[in-house]
């Protein structure tokens, strides 16, 4: 008769990036090989500009002793190898809001960089893709912090931002070379109802966040530091489930005609905001018990799709969007996604496999003991579709303690 | 669920600074020895009068352990267990002995009009719930939404009046304060309670030497759903080096075995194992409820708070018997409850260390029927629709567990709040519960047993009388997997305000609960 350990239940691992001189030797060559490899291979990638590497990059938000940001080589056919993590010393809290990406990638003109959130030290690290090594990192005000629940960045290639939900800020950095950053102010800002600030997402010259209370909000941010566009109001589907339902992670088309909401919900549920005026419309619900919390939504490179990580129904969906005029209508869900409950408690964040036409499915973080990063394809012939997790998933992340935000290199265009 | 509320968290970070104590609890029994059966206290007379003391302190491991300490004899007994007859009178003196000198304490919203020391509802704030009583909701009985008994006050009496009507069964006692309830049950305060009387129901139980086990379960990590121990009477059942509860035996000797699942949140199929393989049992009662007739079975499932009262028989010399619960899972979002021996049987030829209570000789059946036992064809009066449900906004939170009245504003409990269900004495009513969340939950209300009516829309075999009951997690598609039970509203006795609610006590101390208001 089998029997368990006195501890009958595991806690996180917290595991520790390699560092020193013997493994940067065999890093640096294993790096040389791969990069042969690469060379060939990247050039088969669909919408990969020539001599990118592509990248899943995740943000590890360990908490002790320090965080980094993990690199994972994509192969031809979308499987992931983790190559590197690069240490930040910043500290991560291994947890947090769902919606609030931890993880932003540019591809700016001089050259391509990734900022990660470390909710532990308050900080923001940015990081050259080209070179793997860290630019800069800076922090926003004394009074800024997210240690609870995490920080939210959004950018919209001009300015990068930051939510903090313990002081209810959001901070402005200025982008600067070299991956760095400078910090310029904060918006103090707050729910309807009191809420925390969660998410946040940019284009152009607007901001968009989401509260713990369900209220949203628009901001301009012309002048980098955001200001309220005196929009907050209660989302249309907090206001219909009673405060059962809120909006969590957002994304904005790429004309910047419509916010969508991925909503903390009992159900699935996705919010769409018309913002052609500049400010938020009232929010028009698409419901469904395909599956249950929707928390984290990404549209796909031609705006035909909207993916949905059902974060506690350990499936993903795919929603028909109509990109002129908002309209979701049902499209797929996946079967459940492997290991749920036995190496991983949550899916999160999600990053598109490919950059062009439907993206070709998610990569989605997986939350847990043994966090990594599963990968979904997508199917679609005409009205219909199906999603399906690939046999070599899921991809292990050995060094995160309780993954939520990963991000692409190349990133989507908008 | 595995999750830490922000507010547990900042407890955590308080330390034990949040736990000293005035009084200390004793030490619990060495792993790997017999287990003994807890201290009885006795109604004489019509009534049993006693004083519990609530102790708090952290023992040499640094787990936090909560205590209802008895004194006699210059000796302090831990947790024993009341035994009442139906008509007496329990008048229990509560003292609350916890040492009040947190300045970071947390607190809930009260809940209006007060009984006991009122004041805020605490970590150091207790009341006890006679868990599965049919005795009123009220002030000094089994009302736990308006009772506070603060730390530094002379005690709380309660003056309970078992009704005449009593089923004859396992009972249990534990705090009940709003939001701070798993805190105390995770340190051991729970007890059982014991309405005499089975022999004259069931008489294949007269004469048998009698049991009590009490499974009781500790994070190990205070209050953090994560690593536990459970323990049978005190004792570890998984101590390091692998040593058990020792449960004594006759060979070929037929025992009654009274088992409360009294754990914070564990689903526990208990099995009776003799050489590996799962013994069928005689399965007596449920919840404090005799069944309508004898059942055998080889696997008896206790969701928390529930209980089973059944007759084993010890295998002949050479055999491996053991108490054992198998691995339930609670769904994707649930925590994994794994099998384990929570005691082995050790045979012995003559009493050996245990002192034996045997249940009282055969005597004449009673010609009365148990209360409620006319339930399955009264008129129903209302039918509602209730389900459980969760969500969480990140892996810290916010988190919501409800528990909603079909048509209703999903939202957590608080003290304050207007029952969300009003009925009059009198009425029977058919619920449906369904779980739309993907963790099993278990249903209890306070004061009155009900009937089981279906399973996932089928009838069930056996229209057992619970208190508690589980309700599987939704896998994700298909329907919501529910169970349809009939209310007994129908004693007078039982007017008045309670609660029902989810007793993962995590799930209630976060709002997994609401009210019901039976009308005179």
């Amino acid at each position: 008769m089998l029997e368990p350990p006195v501890l009958l239940w595991s806690t996180r691992r917290i595991c520790f990036a390699p560092e020193g001189p013997l493994y940067m030797t065999r890093f640096l060559k294993s790096q040389l090989l791969m990069s042969a490899v690469l060379v060939v291979g990247m050039l088969a990638l669909p919408g990969l500009a020539f001599g990118a590497t592509p990248y899943v990059i995740t943000n590890d938000d360990s908490s002790f002793p320090s965080t980094g940001v993990s690199f994972y080589s994509v192969a031809a056919n979308g499987t992931l190898t983790l190559q590197q993590q690069v240490a930040t010393l910043g500290v991560g809290i291994g947890g947090g809001f769902f919606g609030a990406s931890r993880i932003k990638v540019i591809d700016g003109p001089q050259q391509p960089c990734v900022y990660a959130s470390e909710a532990g030290s308050g900080s923001i690290v940015g990081i050259s893709i080209n070179t793997l090594t860290v630019g800069g990192s800076a922090n926003g005000s004394e009074t800024d912090s997210g240690a609870s629940n995490g920080m939210g960045l959004a950018s919209n290639g001009q300015f990068l931002y930051a939510s903090y939900g313990d002081s209810n800020t959001i901070g402005a950095f200025q982008l600067e070379s070299g991956c760095s950053l400078n910090f310029i102010g904060d918006t103090s800002v707050t729910g309807v109802e009191g809420g925390q600030v969660n998410a946040i997402a940019a284009h152009e010259n607007i901001l968009i966040a989401t509260y713990t209370d369900g209220t949203i909000e628009s901001f301009t941010i012309s002048g980098g530091v955001p200001i309220t566009n005196g929009d907050k109001q209660i989302s249309t589907a907090t206001v219909q489930s009673k405060d059962a339902t809120y909006p969590n992670s957002i994304d904005i088309t790429s004309d910047g005609h419509f916010a969508i909401f991925g909503d903390t919900s009992t159900s699935m549920v996705v919010e769409v905001s018309d913002i052609s005026s500049g400010k938020l419309a009232k929010t028009v619900v698409q419901k469904s018990t395909a599956s249950i919390n929707s928390s984290n939504v990404i549209l796909s490179p031609d705006e035909t799709l909207l993916y949905v990580i059902n974060t506690q129904g350990d499936s993903v969906s795919a929603l028909f969007f109509n990109r002129k005029n908002g309209q979701l209508n049902p499209g797929c869900t996946s079967g459940r996604i492997r290991g749920h409950s036995v190496n991983w408690s949550y899916l999160a964040g999600p990053a598109l496999i490919n950059q062009k036409g439907t993206g070709g499915g998610v990569y989605v973080a997986e939350f847990g003991v043994q966090s990594g990063i599963a990968m979904v394809k997508i199917n679609v012939s005409g009205k219909t579709c199906t999603l399906h997790e690939v046999s070599s998933s899921p991809f292990a992340n050995p060094n995160s303690p309780g993954l939520l935000s990963i991000g692409a290199f190349p990133p989507r265009s908008f | 669920m595995r999750v830490v509320p922000g507010w547990l968290g900042a407890i955590l970070l308080c330390g034990f600074s949040v736990v000293q104590v005035a009084a200390q609890c004793p030490d619990r029994p060495v792993p790997g020895t017999v287990v003994n059966d807890p201290l009885n206290l006795t109604s004489q007379n019509g009534a049993l009068n006693a004083q519990l003391v609530l102790a708090h302190s952290v023992d040499g491991s640094g787990y936090t352990h909560y205590c209802y300490n008895y004194s006699a004899n210059n000796q302090v007994f831990e947790a024993p267990t009341l035994r009442v007859n139906p008509g007496d009178r329990l008048a229990l003196n509560i003292v609350n002995a916890i040492k009040d000198d947190d300045e970071m304490k947390m607190a809930m919203p009260d809940a209006g009009k007060g009984c006991g020391d009122g004041g805020a509802m605490t970590l150091n704030s207790t009341n006890v719930h006679f868990h599965g009583m049919n005795v009123p909701p009220k002030c000094h009985q089994d009302d736990v939404i308006h009772t506070l008994i603060q730390p530094g006050s002379l005690g709380f009496q309660y003056n309970v009046q078992i009704p005449l009507t009593q089923p004859p069964g396992l009972y249990w006692y534990h705090p009940h304060v709003h939001g701070f309830t798993e805190f105390q049950v995770n340190g051991g305060a729970a007890g059982a309670l014991i309405v005499e009387g089975m022999e004259k129901i069931r008489p294949e139980v007269a004469g048998l030497t009698e049991r009590v086990f009490i499974i009781r379960q500790q994070f190990l990590v205070p209050w953090i759903p994560g690593p536990y121990q459970l323990s049978l009477n005190y004792q570890v059942a998984q101590a390091i080096g692998g040593s058990k509860p020792i449960i004594q035996m006759k060979p070929g000797e037929k025992q009654f075995w009274r088992v409360a699942n009294a754990t914070l949140q564990d689903f526990m199929p208990i099995q009776y194992q003799v050489n590996g393989k799962p013994q069928q049992v005689e399965l007596i009662a449920m919840d404090g409820y005799p069944l309508a007739q004898t059942r055998l079975t080889d696997t008896i499932l206790l969701p928390p708070a529930s209980r089973a009262e059944f007759i084993v028989q010890a295998p002949p010399q050479g055999s491996n018997a053991i108490l054992f619960t198998e691995d339930y899972s609670t769904g994707p979002t649930g925590n994994p409850d794994f099998k384990q021996s929570l005691g082995t049987v050790q045979l012995v030829t003559n009493q050996g260390n245990q002192e034996a209570s045997h249940m009282p000789g055969a005597s004449a059946a009673t010609s009365e029927r148990v209360r409620g036992s006319d339930l399955a064809s009264q008129q129903v009066t209302a039918k509602r629709l209730l389900y459980f449900s969760e969500e969480f906004g990140g892996t810290n939170g916010p988190i919501q567990f409800y528990i909603t009245v079909d048509g209703q504003k999903q939202k957590v409990f608080e003290p304050n709040e207007s029952p969300a269900i009003k009925t009059k004495v009198g009425a029977v009513e058919d619920w449906t519960i369904e779980n739309r969340a993907l963790e099993t939950h278990a249903f209890h209300i306070h004061q009155i047993h009900f009937q089981m009516l279906e399973v996932d829309g089928k009838p069930v075999a056996n229209k057992d009388m619970r208190d508690t009951i589980e309700i599987p997690f939704w896998e994700g598609k298909g329907p919501y997997h529910s169970v349809k039970v009939r209310m007994d509203f129908r004693d007078p006795n039982i007017a008045g305000t309670f609660p029902f609610h989810c007793h993962i006590l995590l799930h209630e101390d976060l709002g997994m609960m609401h009210k019901l208001l039976v009308e005179p």
